[in-house]
């Protein structure tokens, strides 16, 4: 009997699970198929096919071009993402606090919000000479906007009875911040990383395209353009992996850290 | 002082919003005029150092940057469409059959992280310098992320739902228009939102690095010969674009965002 209930509760879950993995493993394999046999029937040689990828796969990882194009790829992200971490927030939370601040600068942060990036890339290149520093630039810019605009919305989440009780218990205003305001604005701070961190990895790309400068984006194009399509379909899956891996990780980050936290603030 | 300036007052508002476009416009005028004007132009400007927003408004009575201008907004708008016209549909058929989401919703979320700029290269290499790569660069910028939120409406479909409307014998129009088309479409929204901005990137990326044309090109002379005037007055006009593109999008997801209904 007991046994009899337990297969019944616990059966259908089990198979389900077991259904779904191998839905989306024969759809990846489906998927596969059609892109080599499509690409074997309709394009031209050079066009990458999964069979050729994965044969190049192992060469193109050990490859040292390649390992340093991604470590300055990699290394350009994260530092521009720093930089626009510390002023967004600090701009953000300044205007999400002090209305004159946020009724002056609104305007701006959402025109540059909406502004294409690539767009600004002859300007920023101009600027910043055709080096490194215009890619931080591209970054720092492309990031900038997103954590400002959420940091701004983060602040002004706090709910305003905790201010309240914070003030009838005359809180001192070190406890109000980082007791109260850090921990509320801390989810809108991190669904606005998120989209940053998407955005400066499409700007590093591009602005590494526009100035020919080295890494990821530069391998993907050299590649393209000497017709080995195999080597930089790697290129593109390693981008892929940063953002499949940021996305988990941030995942983790809030079902671990911030559980309280339902996923609405996201997008933006 | 404090109490006054951060007071609700309407007109303390619209004085605080005007004091931070003023000082931005003299700020850029006074830096534009001290510079180089190979590194950056004034707004208003004089004969030394041509203005961005004069040059804004005369490029409107100059025959080539209209044309350019046309041709982007053709561009931008076919590729958007065909992406929508796809994806959505696709969207609602996935809230239909369950098994197909559950097999692609992993791939459909490794595309939608995917930087597309980085397929542009492949873009060139497989289809040239034709109209029709560029149509795919703004299809492959604006369709994963309407998709990827349309699947996200999806899988917020109450399966009780479509139980109900089956016990009622409906048929599948009805379930389409009553059930799966309203509970998916506020989220179709959202994506429709983040994908014209993304859009508008693709746009552009595909004018700079596949056949130079429209907005791209303008921007791409303009920086080559150090016009700097040129340069910002194209970059103001795609940001005017953007910004009235995004308070579109943005008004028609507000309106739909009662449909979520009140849990999420």
């Amino acid at each position: 009997m007991i046994i009899e209930i337990f297969k019944e509760h616990q059966m259908p879950r089990l198979r389900f699970l077991n259904l779904d993995l191998c839905a989306k493993i024969i759809a990846g394999i489906m998927i596969l198929v059609i892109w080599q046999i499509g690409v074997a029937l309709f394009a031209a040689n050079f066009v990458a096919k999964p069979l050729n990828i994965i044969g190049v796969l192992p060469d193109v990882i050990t490859d040292e071009v390649f390992i340093e194009a991604t470590a300055a790829t990699l290394s350009a992200v994260i530092k521009g993402l720093f930089i626009a971490l510390i002023a967004g927030t600090v701009v953000g939370v300044a205007m999400g606090r002090v209305k004159f601040f946020d009724r002056l600068l609104n305007l701006y942060i959402n025109g540059f919000y909406t502004m294409p990036m690539v767009a600004a890339l002859p300007l920023l290149t101009i600027w910043f000479g055709y080096e490194s520093n215009a890619r931080l630039a591209t970054i720092v810019f492309a990031a900038f906007f997103s954590i400002a605009m959420s940091a701004r919305d983060g602040a002004r989440a706090v709910p305003p009875e905790y201010l309240e009780v914070c003030s009838a218990y005359r809180a001192k205003p070190y406890h109000i911040w980082f007791d109260i305001t850090v921990f509320s604005s801390l989810p809108y701070l991190i669904a606005g990383f998120r989209l940053a961190a998407g955005r400066a990895l499409v700007g590093a790309v591009i602005a590494e395209f526009f100035i020919s400068l080295d890494g990821l984006g530069m391998y993907i194009l050299s590649h393209t353009r000497s017709f080995q399509h195999n080597e930089a379909v790697v290129g593109v899956l390693m981008l892929i992996a940063f953002g499949l891996t940021f996305e988990s990780t941030m995942n983790w980050v809030m079902r671990r850290y911030f559980p309280w936290y339902r996923r609405e603030g996201r997008g933006a | 002082m404090f109490s006054i300036i951060n007071s609700d007052n309407r007109w303390i508002k619209y004085a605080t919003v005007c004091l931070g476009l003023l000082l931005g416009a003299i700020a850029w005028e006074i830096f534009g005029l001290n510079s180089n004007p190979a590194f950056m132009a004034p707004l208003i400007g004089n004969d030394e150092h041509p203005g961005a927003a004069v040059r804004l408004i005369s490029n409107f009575s100059d025959q080539e940057f209209v044309e350019s201008l046309i041709g982007s907004a053709r561009l931008f708008i076919t590729g958007f469409t065909i992406a929508l016209i796809i994806a959505v549909p696709f969207g609602i058929l996935l809230a239909r059959l369950n098994w197909l989401r559950v097999a692609l919703d992993t791939y459909i979320l490794m595309l939608y992280v995917t930087p597309m700029v980085a397929l542009i290269p492949f873009v060139l290499a497989m289809m040239g310098f034709d109209f029709w790569p560029k149509v795919v660069v703004v299809f492959l910028f604006s369709f994963f992320p309407v998709l990827y939120n349309t699947l996200e409406g999806a899988r917020s479909v109450k399966p009780e739902l479509i139980e109900v409307a089956h016990s009622f014998r409906s048929n599948e129009m009805a379930l389409w228009t009553d059930v799966l088309v309203p509970y998916t479409l506020p989220y179709a929204l959202t994506g429709i939102r983040q994908a014209t901005g993304r859009a508008l990137v693709g746009m552009i990326a595909a004018e700079f690095f596949l056949s130079t044309s429209g907005l791209g090109k303008e921007i791409m002379i303009s920086s080559r010969t150090f016009d700097m005037a040129g340069v910002l007055a194209t970059i103001i006009l795609i940001t005017i674009i953007g910004v009235l593109m995004m308070r579109l999008a943005q008004a028609l997801e507000q309106h739909f965002s009662s449909w979520r209904g009140l849990e999420r």
